[in-house]
């Protein structure tokens, strides 16, 4: 763990996505890894432009979604064959297709919330404390129509005065400094 | 603003690419190919029967194309969106080849009698009725069914409902045609009142659509087995025309795309939510066939059930199930995939298995409503014929819809949607 103080890194403000998404396009072709992209909706370029990498989440989905579809349905036929053998209308006590509703909802649900777990098992969620948030225009813009690159202080490159006329060089609305 | 620079201009000329004659050139061939390999089985199998049953079949595909095309029309306008304007020119060509499926459908009705046990009766007549069933052409159930139904089922109503449905079909596909082409004469500053209208003839138009096409249905293809009936019989041919729409919708937007106009107005946010649209309908397809079967299964009624018996017994099973996977199952697994929906080339391929999917599916349902062939698939020469003539029939339909492509502009140039879809990806949420 790197120690929390001193400079978080460089918060730059764009108007639109498409600055964005080429200002970070060019920093990533620059060398510098350690920055994030902050919008107020998905830019999947954006997320491309910093070298987007592939996470499990949908493996966990995929996962989940299989267990709940084997529960439910092995647990439909343990009811039905094993533990109460009910003659209905002379139908087979294994009556798959009466089977496939429940089974296909516990598909969904479990599905469901083995992403949304998985995701916040992966992603670090829910964080109780984000630097970035000391900056005032971050709080004000970030989930509403701004679009923020952010060069971290862990990148190798970081340097403050260079690392601010780089960023500057994208004609941002503004750079600024952000603490720890 | 800064981001405007980034956007891209449309082509000065708009036209369809000169490779769209080529595509022309390769169904008329196809066709012709598989004309020939169709008359060499009816005459290998020695009647015209199995071709009139697969002409049935072709007629459903391209009759999909045509008319679920100009719901798709419809629907767009309606929603609005930017994969709209992309397939707008491609619906409103597949809606303008209605002419084509009306021939083929006059086919039909020309040997009706072939095709249909009560035009073979005359239902108008009760001693016909009577006399069919003690010569043993029918069954009581079916006697019976032909009686109840007679003011519905007989050749006249056929052909009534039949160019009723067509006229209402070309109207709205002659009025959204022609204020397409309109609109795009007209100045920028009428674009809302254009909206507005395109709105207002097809939110009714879609109401219409569906009752029309429920009545063809069940005229064309449910009517094959007089005694049955299901609620949702029209639904499901609604969905599976959106179904086959999206697939062939998003074959001609990618295939366009090797050239202009379409290389520089499809990207790849459109082409990835008309993959996600696709595999809605694919869910809902099954919902419906699922749910249709799970009824009636649990209902387990006399007059309901024998439908699915004549289609899972006698080795109809194997087709059944190959069904549940090509139709459902495949698309499924594929569609699920976010990388598969957004690469040009794996999308197509799944696209093209949809559509292939949709005419397996088809003969499922036509096949084995017939007295040789239900709860006994057995293999005859005419049973190729389900290859051979919707392969030749949706052919020629492919070699027309090519020519109606050629005829205007392939984007709409007076839509506020033009400009974002030229800006780069996600400049908009």
């Amino acid at each position: 763990m790197p120690a929390r103080e001193g400079t978080y890194g460089l918060l730059a403000e764009f108007d639109t996505p498409s600055d964005l998404v080429r200002a970070a396009q060019q920093a990533r072709h620059d060398g510098w890894r350690r920055m994030d992209c902050y919008t107020p909706y998905p830019v999947e370029e954006a997320a491309e432009a910093i070298g987007f990498h592939r996470n499990k989440v949908p493996l966990v989905t995929l996962v989940g979604g299989l267990m709940g579809l084997a529960a439910m349905f092995l647990l439909e036929t343990w009811i039905s064959v094993l533990a109460y053998p009910l003659n209905i209308a002379g139908r087979p006590t294994y009556s798959w297709p009466a089977f496939i509703v429940p089974a296909y909802e516990w598909t969904i649900l479990f599905a469901g919330l083995s992403a949304a777990f998985g995701m916040l098992a992966l992603n670090g969620l829910p964080a109780l404390y984000h630097p970035l948030f000391n900056a005032p225009n971050f709080r004000d813009g970030a989930t509403t129509d701004k679009f923020f690159l952010c060069l971290e202080a862990l990148d190798p490159k970081f340097n403050l005065v260079e690392a601010r006329a780089y960023l500057e060089s994208f004609a941002p609305v503004s750079v600024v400094e952000v603490e720890y | 603003m800064a981001h405007e620079t980034y956007a891209k201009t449309l082509p000065a000329d708009l036209g369809a690419p000169a490779f769209v004659d080529d595509w022309k050139t390769r169904a008329l061939m196809i066709g012709a190919v598989f004309s020939v390999i169709a008359a060499g089985l009816a005459f290998a199998d020695g009647s015209i029967e199995h071709v009139l049953r697969a002409w049935l079949l072709g007629l459903m595909m391209t009759f999909g194309f045509s008319v679920g095309g100009l719901a798709m029309l419809m629907v767009q306008y309606c929603s609005g969106g930017k994969w709209g304007l992309l397939l707008r020119r491609p619906l409103e060509a597949m809606s303008r080849t209605l002419p084509l499926v009306f021939v083929y459908w006059l086919v039909i009705v020309i040997w009706m009698k072939k095709l249909y046990l009560w035009a073979q009766i005359d239902g108008s007549k009760a001693e016909d009725v009577a006399a069919a069933l003690k010569s043993g052409l029918i069954n009581e159930v079916q006697a019976h069914a032909i009686e109840f139904k007679r003011p519905m089922l007989q050749p006249d109503m056929f052909v009534t409902v039949g160019l009723f449905c067509f006229l209402v079909w070309a109207f709205y596909t002659w009025r959204l045609n022609r204020l397409g082409l309109e609109r795009d004469k007209d100045s920028p500053e009428n674009t809302p009142m254009w909206i507005k209208k395109f709105e207002n003839i097809s939110g009714p138009g879609i109401i219409v659509y569906a009752i029309t096409m429920s009545a063809a249905v069940i005229y064309w293809v449910m009517s094959l087995d007089p005694t049955w009936y299901s609620s949702v019989y029209g639904l499901l041919f609604l969905v599976g025309q959106g179904y086959m729409v999206l697939a062939l919708g998003i074959i001609v937007a990618v295939s366009l795309s090797k050239g202009e106009p379409f290389k520089t107005i499809l990207r790849q946010t459109e082409q990835h939510d008309l993959g996600k649209f696709a595999f809605a309908f694919v869910m809902l397809n099954i919902y419906l066939a699922f749910g249709q079967f799970l009824i009636i299964w649990s209902g387990n009624l006399p007059d309901e059930i024998p439908w699915y018996l004549d289609r899972i017994r006698g080795h109809w099973g194997i087709v059944i199930t190959l069904d549940f996977i090509f139709h459902w199952l495949i698309p499924f697994t594929l569609l699920l995939s976010r990388d598969i929906k957004r690469n040009k080339k794996r999308l197509v391929w799944v696209c093209q298995w949809m559509v292939f999917a949709r005419a397996f599916d088809l003969f499922w349902l036509i096949e084995p409503n017939f007295k040789d062939a239900a709860r006994n698939l057995h293999f005859s020469w005419g049973i190729l014929e389900y290859v051979a003539v919707p392969a030749a029939m949706v052919s020629f339909w492919v070699a027309f819809y090519c020519t109606r492509l050629k005829t205007r502009p392939l984007v709409q140039t007076n839509d506020p949607h033009v400009a974002e879809i030229l800006e780069a990806e996600h400049a908009h949420a």
